[in-house]
């Protein structure tokens, strides 16, 4: 019956930053990163795209073997296909998200946390003294880890806040079906990323063409399906990618629920933090939950150090950081959200007009605040919702 | 646990799921549960409410009749 100070639960970008930080802060303290499946970073369910900003934060992607592709372009489709190339859009990455989890999980290593791979969590239990006991169960054999703070990252699908007897649930219409394939030997501009809106494409999301390479992207869909004629997201992405690249080699699939919801309300109880998908992080406007994952996973780390150096691992002490979380990203995170409602009233003849509009603008001017000026002149509903973004 | 035995119950097709766990936070009674690469709809729990059907990237679950234990 091992005792460790800090239990981490999912060694994605979430719990590998968690354990990292939490033994950075507290070198003294015995912290065990787990993964239930055999790999760290694998299999990937993920479309692999991150912002630069908040990756540098964490990670120096300049020739690291981890990044995929360096992105530079930013271009939106239209249900009709019309393209906007946007100006200004900044510069992203598609990371193999395979090496790239591997990596921060090495980090976690580096500074001394334990990292075990085919460790699955079964069971958690708070038993009296002070601790939870968590069932873990490795090659066949089962185990019980008594921990201070138990660091929830176990995703979308998470227990562990169910555990610990908080909400995870998310309501039908923010959760976002998802499928991809990976493609091989297709015609694209490889520095760019495509996203297509489109009720017959993606209703209540959107379609994307993530590259990985010179003739290969991660190609996929996130759909609503309360918005489907009663099709399945893979039903979706294939009827889209049958259209748009019929000769595509289907290299690789994957398919998953992305959560588009806000912050739950609550991500912390005695002795348990839950950070990333889990926590429903992702942005809810892009969909992108890496960086928000490891950024949460950093508050979660330095906060269960703090706390276990203090003595204090209640619920009152840890709601710090929840308030970390909500002062750093709580606001954004709202306001995205009631940007993705608001651009729900948007239909396919008013995207289509829109992107008509956008061309008209010259290229060096088209940025994305732009595009969305002119959807608020054309369709006043928006304005409150997007004006909090450009005031 | 629930109060009326439903008359339908969502059961899952492990030859089609692909384990991705969209639907266990879709659960309002926290019926469906994934361990050691299995998921599971826990028939004494569901309610018949069929939230998790639709949402199935790949049309893994599905509802059939249920006579109650």
């Amino acid at each position: 019956m091992p005792d460790v100070d800090v239990l981490v639960v999912g060694a994605g970008p979430a719990g590998a930053v968690a354990a990292w930080q939490a033994k950075q802060a507290a070198p003294e303290l015995d912290v065990v990163l787990l993964e239930r499946d055999r790999a760290v970073g694998a299999p990937v369910r993920c479309a692999e795209g991150v912002g630069d900003a908040g990756l540098r934060e964490f990670a120096n992607p300049d020739g690291a073997d981890w990044v995929s592709r360096r992105i530079t372009d930013v271009i939106l489709e239209a249900p009709d296909d019309t393209q906007v190339v946007l100006a200004d859009s900044g510069v992203g990455w598609i990371l193999d998200r395979t090496r790239f989890d591997a990596f921060l999980a090495a980090q976690a290593a580096a500074e001394g946390a334990a990292v075990l791979v085919g460790a699955e969590a079964t069971a958690m239990a708070r038993n009296g003294n002070d601790r939870w006991h968590v069932r873990v169960k490795q090659r066949g054999i089962e185990d019980v880890y008594r921990a201070r703070i138990v660091i929830c990252a176990d995703g979308v699908e998470t227990m562990v806040g169910r555990w610990a007897g908080l909400d995870t649930r998310v309501p039908a219409r923010d959760m976002e079906s998802c499928a991809q394939y990976v493609l091989q030997g297709i015609d694209i501009n490889p520095d760019a990323i495509y996203l297509q809106f489109g009720t017959a494409i993606a209703p209540g999301g959107y379609a994307w063409i993530f590259p990985k390479g010179v003739g290969v992207a991660n190609v996929g869909l996130g759909l609503v399906a309360l918005k489907t004629d009663g099709r399945n997201a893979r039903e979706y992405l294939d009827a889209w990618i049958a259209r748009r690249f019929p000769t595509g080699a289907r290299t690789g699939y994957t398919v998953g629920g992305v959560i588009v919801h806000t912050t739950i309300k609550q991500t912390y109880t005695d002795g348990v933090l839950v950070a990333g998908d889990a926590a429903h992080m992702i942005n809810p406007l892009s969909g992108g939950g890496i960086n928000n994952a490891m950024k949460a996973g950093r508050l979660a780390g330095c906060t269960a150090a703090a706390a276990i150096r203090e003595g204090d691992t209640s619920e009152r002490r840890l709601a710090a950081y929840h308030q970390a979380w909500m002062d750093l990203l709580g606001e954004d995170h709202l306001k995205y959200y009631r940007l993705k409602q608001a651009l729900e009233h948007m239909d396919d003849a008013f995207l289509n007009s829109l992107a008509r509009t956008a061309n008209k603008v010259a290229p060096q001017k088209r940025t994305l605040g732009r595009v969305l000026t002119h959807a608020m002149i054309r369709h006043p509903l928006l304005i409150p919702v997007v004006a909090r973004f450009f005031v | 646990m629930r109060r009326v035995t439903p008359d339908t119950i969502a059961v899952v097709d492990l030859g089609v799921c692909d384990r991705c766990g969209l639907c266990l936070p879709l659960c309002p009674p926290e019926a469906i549960h994934l361990e050691l690469n299995i998921l599971t709809v826990d028939e004494a729990t569901c309610t018949g409410c069929e939230k998790c059907i639709a949402p199935c990237p790949v049309g893994a679950l599905a509802m059939v009749a249920y006579a109650g234990r």
